[in-house]
């Protein structure tokens, strides 16, 4: 159906002049020049003009052009069949397969009320020692993986999916957002090497991508976590790497549309736009999503707004840092900013409350005593304080770990460590009776073996 | 020759008779610098090649109720309000010759040595599609740039962005220079992306490459400052494009882009201009998306070609955690990041060992190269972060064990040294470093 004509056209957007009032927002219109098709969605209304943001590139339109709608909006398949599929945001699958029976569903439709929510749930064990230990999550979680770029947030993400998949057996969602089309292709050829690949639905809306396809990512991925927990009754683990290329590429899209920016340059509706997202990633009766979002740090400033609204929806977080990646230590947990609501008597025990409380201290002491023996020496320190500097070296060791999916890098066969072993291990460092023992030999094992 | 000229002919009918010939027209009524707005103009498509008659070129950058931006990407002489201004029906495109391998060259394929056009220069596109993910394939075959440093440490794969970051006269141009000269005997055209440089500058590094036997199989393409805005933000693009018509030949390419600090630069001084809402540090909003469908063209293809990306970025202060230098962190596969202060203590290439990433590590190296890399990596590392812990302390009172870790940390240093030009290959690189393990 024709609802109108093509009457301006910038990189990032068009406007329509109408003629029919049967056009809403989110709808998906669009205009057909040399037997090629190119999407809008459309953004704003106002009068009989109507503007629209592109799906693809605009290149070689002209004024004039008739516009069409397309009924339905923006949909993704909703059966059974996403399960070991790769889409784009689009719906379309990417890796060749074929859906026999579509079974579309728009990607907006899904809010939840407060009475569908649901909060209760166990404790998730992920086998990484230093996620176990600072950072333990529940069913249903958000948790917020955060550091600068280079760190190793990916690799993280990728050893999540393994250990945790592996333990769990239920399905999950990646969604890729604005992350490196080199990373999705390797996702891809490693889930499929190690067989989780038809346990997992894919979606990419990759960096290359205009910012409309990056940004609608995040809510095709969403409906496809939906369907398996309202559907098939599963808890479901969805991964999203990079929550904040969500909001970049609004921003981008926001400032096209010529709306005022706010700080950092970022779209004006941020905080309704994360809000959106954030709201459906929730558990109900019928199953839980537990989500692991990788969140991207802003010429690393931890204060950027962006970055703060999405850390205020998460459960928990996992900052890695720059200073400890540069020393070698992978996982680059900065233990200070890595923590979870669980981290109560309560939540955790006991035990495992005093023991990470602890550890704090001994790195807190480590990080002022650095300073002292940098400039007077090690011998210059008292005995508890010389304790101190050594077993918290010690445990900065201890908390790096070999991973499966970075054998590659380091030739170290990965660890799944069980959390009593973490927490035995901690206690013996800290008591002093690992004191024999040589810092280097704690490095890159899993628990330790006597 | 009859029928050539009744076909033309007929084509030329046929042209009128759908109004083919018709091109539309319109009239400069604004100029701001290269962004000129033009009344008139109708049907012109978006990104459609506009000529100011022969004065100036450039391409359809926005339409509008009233108006339509031009950006301009070549002037030959100023342009008046009031001039008249015409659509070519083409979409805007820069130009490649096959035989400019080995030359200089713009993106309209000018010979900037000879200052005349080649003549089988054919048109290509200005602006990169996005290479579908399910047509690349991983990253694995190793590319070298004879530096022991990073061949050893930091490898990098053919397919691969490995990012080369530091201050002003740190050396960053030169490891591109190095590895494309180290490309001599690997059958991979090498593009050299001369950004906003001096022309001297540029005179001076194609003569090293040609002294070094490494034109035969380089293309440099530059555009200077005085080409303008548009073209200086264009020519990466252009290079790209010229990149992946030999990757779909199931070529290997190596692109070096110097630098994309300028580019940065350039594309928000555009953007100011075109009034578009500014985001942070005043780059325009999409500055990361700029560069990421950029770099994106870096990768393995499924046919076996691939394109490597040596993106070059200067940081001010050793800082590396300002806003563009992050962005193009986080979508390289790594980075080489350079330090002045290393630079001025002798250490050439002043590679920053503590800082310089390869996200793709081993699988680009052989195996002799990664088990021997790893563990000096880890050595050299040890190294440098103990000296910073115990710098004070006086090496002849340490215990045997730590004294022998500090000499010989300060030797892996030392054969990490390389004086420009002077590459080594994998086996040398295996015995400088194999013969200091006993």
């Amino acid at each position: 159906m024709i609802i109108g004509k093509v009457i301006t056209i910038s990189n990032m957007s068009v406007s329509v002049l109408l003629d029919t009032y049967d056009v809403g927002v989110r709808d998906i219109v669009y205009v057909e020049q040399d037997g090629q098709r190119t999407l809008f969605e459309v953004n704003n209304v106002s009068g009989n003009v109507a503007n629209a943001i592109p799906l693809t590139n605009v290149y070689g339109l002209r004024k004039g052009l008739d516009v069409y709608s397309q009924k339905g909006g923006l949909r993704i398949e909703y059966s059974s069949e996403v399960l070991g599929k790769v889409f784009d945001t689009l719906g379309n699958t990417i890796d060749g397969s074929v859906i026999e029976r579509p079974h579309t569903k728009n990607i907006y439709e899904k809010n939840l009320s407060m009475a569908e929510i649901n909060i209760k749930g166990d404790i998730l064990w992920t086998g990484i020692k230093v996620i176990d230990f600072f950072a333990p999550l529940q069913k249903g979680f958000k948790m917020g993986m955060f550091g600068g770029a280079g760190v190793g947030k990916t690799v993280l993400v990728k050893e999540l999916i393994n250990n945790v998949y592996t333990g769990q057996g239920s399905n999950s969602v990646f969604i890729g957002i604005g992350e490196r089309s080199r990373e999705g292709r390797e996702l891809y050829d490693e889930m499929q090497k190690s067989q989780l690949l038809d346990k997992m639905s894919v979606v990419f809306g990759q960096m290359g991508e205009n910012p409309m396809i990056r940004s609608r990512a995040a809510y095709s991925g969403l409906t496809v976590g939906e369907f398996l927990r309202d559907e098939q009754d599963q808890d479901v683990l969805i991964f999203i790497d990079n929550i904040y290329r969500f909001l970049q590429a609004n921003s981008e899209i926001s400032a096209e549309l010529g709306n005022m920016p706010i700080e950092s340059g970022y779209s004006t509706s941020l905080l309704t736009e994360i809000n959106e997202v954030m709201e459906r990633i929730n558990s109900t009766e019928n199953g839980s999503i537990t989500s692991f979002q990788a969140i991207f740090i802003p010429a690393d400033d931890m204060t950027d707004f962006a970055v703060n609204s999405i850390l205020s929806h998460m459960d928990g977080q996992v900052a890695l840092s720059r200073k400890i990646s540069e020393k070698g230590i992978y996982p680059a947990v900065d233990v200070f900013n890595t923590t979870s609501k669980l981290v109560t008597a309560e939540g955790v025990g006991e035990r495992h409350y005093s023991l990470v409380e602890r550890a704090i201290a001994h790195f807190a002491r480590y990080d002022e005593l650095e300073e002292i023996v940098a400039v007077l020496g090690i011998d210059e320190l008292g005995e508890e304080d010389t304790n101190t500097f050594y077993r918290a070296r010690k445990l900065r060791n201890y908390f790096t770990q070999p991973m499966f999916v970075s054998e590659q890098y380091t030739g170290i066969p990965g660890e799944f460590v069980k959390i009593e072993a973490v927490l035995n291990d901690v206690e013996n460092i800290m008591s002093g009776a690992f004191d024999t023992l040589d810092e280097n030999e704690f490095y890159y094992i899993g628990s330790v073996k006597r | 020759m009859n029928n050539q000229l009744s076909d033309s002919i007929k084509d030329k009918i046929a042209a009128i008779k759908t109004a083919d010939n018709v091109y539309s027209m319109g009239r400069v009524a604004r100029i701001r610098n290269y962004i000129i707005e033009v009344s008139g103009l109708e049907g012109v498509g978006f990104f459609e090649r506009v000529i100011v008659g022969d004065k100036a070129e450039g391409y359809v950058s926005r339409i509008g109720r009233n108006h339509v931006t031009v950006e301009l990407v070549r002037v030959i002489e100023p342009i008046h309000v009031g001039d008249e201004i015409t659509a070519t029906k083409q979409p805007f495109g820069a130009y490649f010759s096959p035989s400019s391998l080995g030359h200089v060259v713009d993106m309209f394929a000018e010979d900037k040595l000879v200052g005349s056009v080649f003549k089988d220069r054919e048109p290509i596109s200005a602006v990169v599609q996005p290479i579908p993910i399910m047509d690349r394939s991983a990253v694995s075959r190793p590319l070298y740039t004879g530096l022991a440093a990073i061949d050893l440490l930091y490898p990098i794969g053919c397919g691969q962005r490995q990012l080369i970051l530091g201050d002003k006269k740190t050396g960053k141009t030169q490891i591109g220079l190095d590895t494309i000269v180290n490309q001599r005997d690997s059958d991979t055209i090498c593009i050299y992306v001369a950004l906003g440089k001096t022309k001297k500058g540029v005179k001076e590094i194609y003569s090293e490459l040609l002294q070094r036997g490494a034109m035969p199989y380089t293309l440099i393409l530059v555009a200077f400052q005085d080409d303008g805005a548009p073209a200086l933000y264009r020519t990466p693009d252009v290079a790209l494009t010229i990149a992946n018509r030999f990757m779909q030949e199931g070529k290997d390419v190596l692109v070096v882009i110097d630098d994309l600090t300028l580019h940065a630069n350039i594309y928000r001084e555009i953007s100011l201009l075109a009034d578009k809402v500014p985001g942070r540090d005043a780059y325009p909003p999409d500055i990361f998306f700029a560069h990421a469908s950029l770099l994106e063209q870096g990768c393995q293809y499924h046919n076996g070609g691939s394109i490597t990306i040596l993106p070059i970025v200067e940081t001010r202060g050793g800082d590396i955690t300002d806003y563009i230098t992050t962005n193009i962190i986080s979508i390289t596969d790594g980075q080489i990041v350079l330090s002045a202060k290393a630079f001025e203590q002798g250490q050439k290439p002043a590679v920053n060992f503590g800082l310089s990433v390869s996200r793709l590590g081993g699988v680009v190296q052989t195996d002799v190269l990664r088990q021997l890399g790893a563990e000096v990596r880890r050595e050299l590392l040890s190294f440098l972060e103990t000296r910073e812990v115990f710098e004070l302390a006086n090496i002849d009172e340490m215990n045997e064990e730590m004294r022998s870790r500090i000499i010989r940390g300060r030797q892996l240093l030392g054969k990490m040294s390389q004086y420009k030009y002077s590459p080594l290959s994998p086996s040398e690189i295996k015995t400088r470093f194999e013969e200091s393990e006993e």
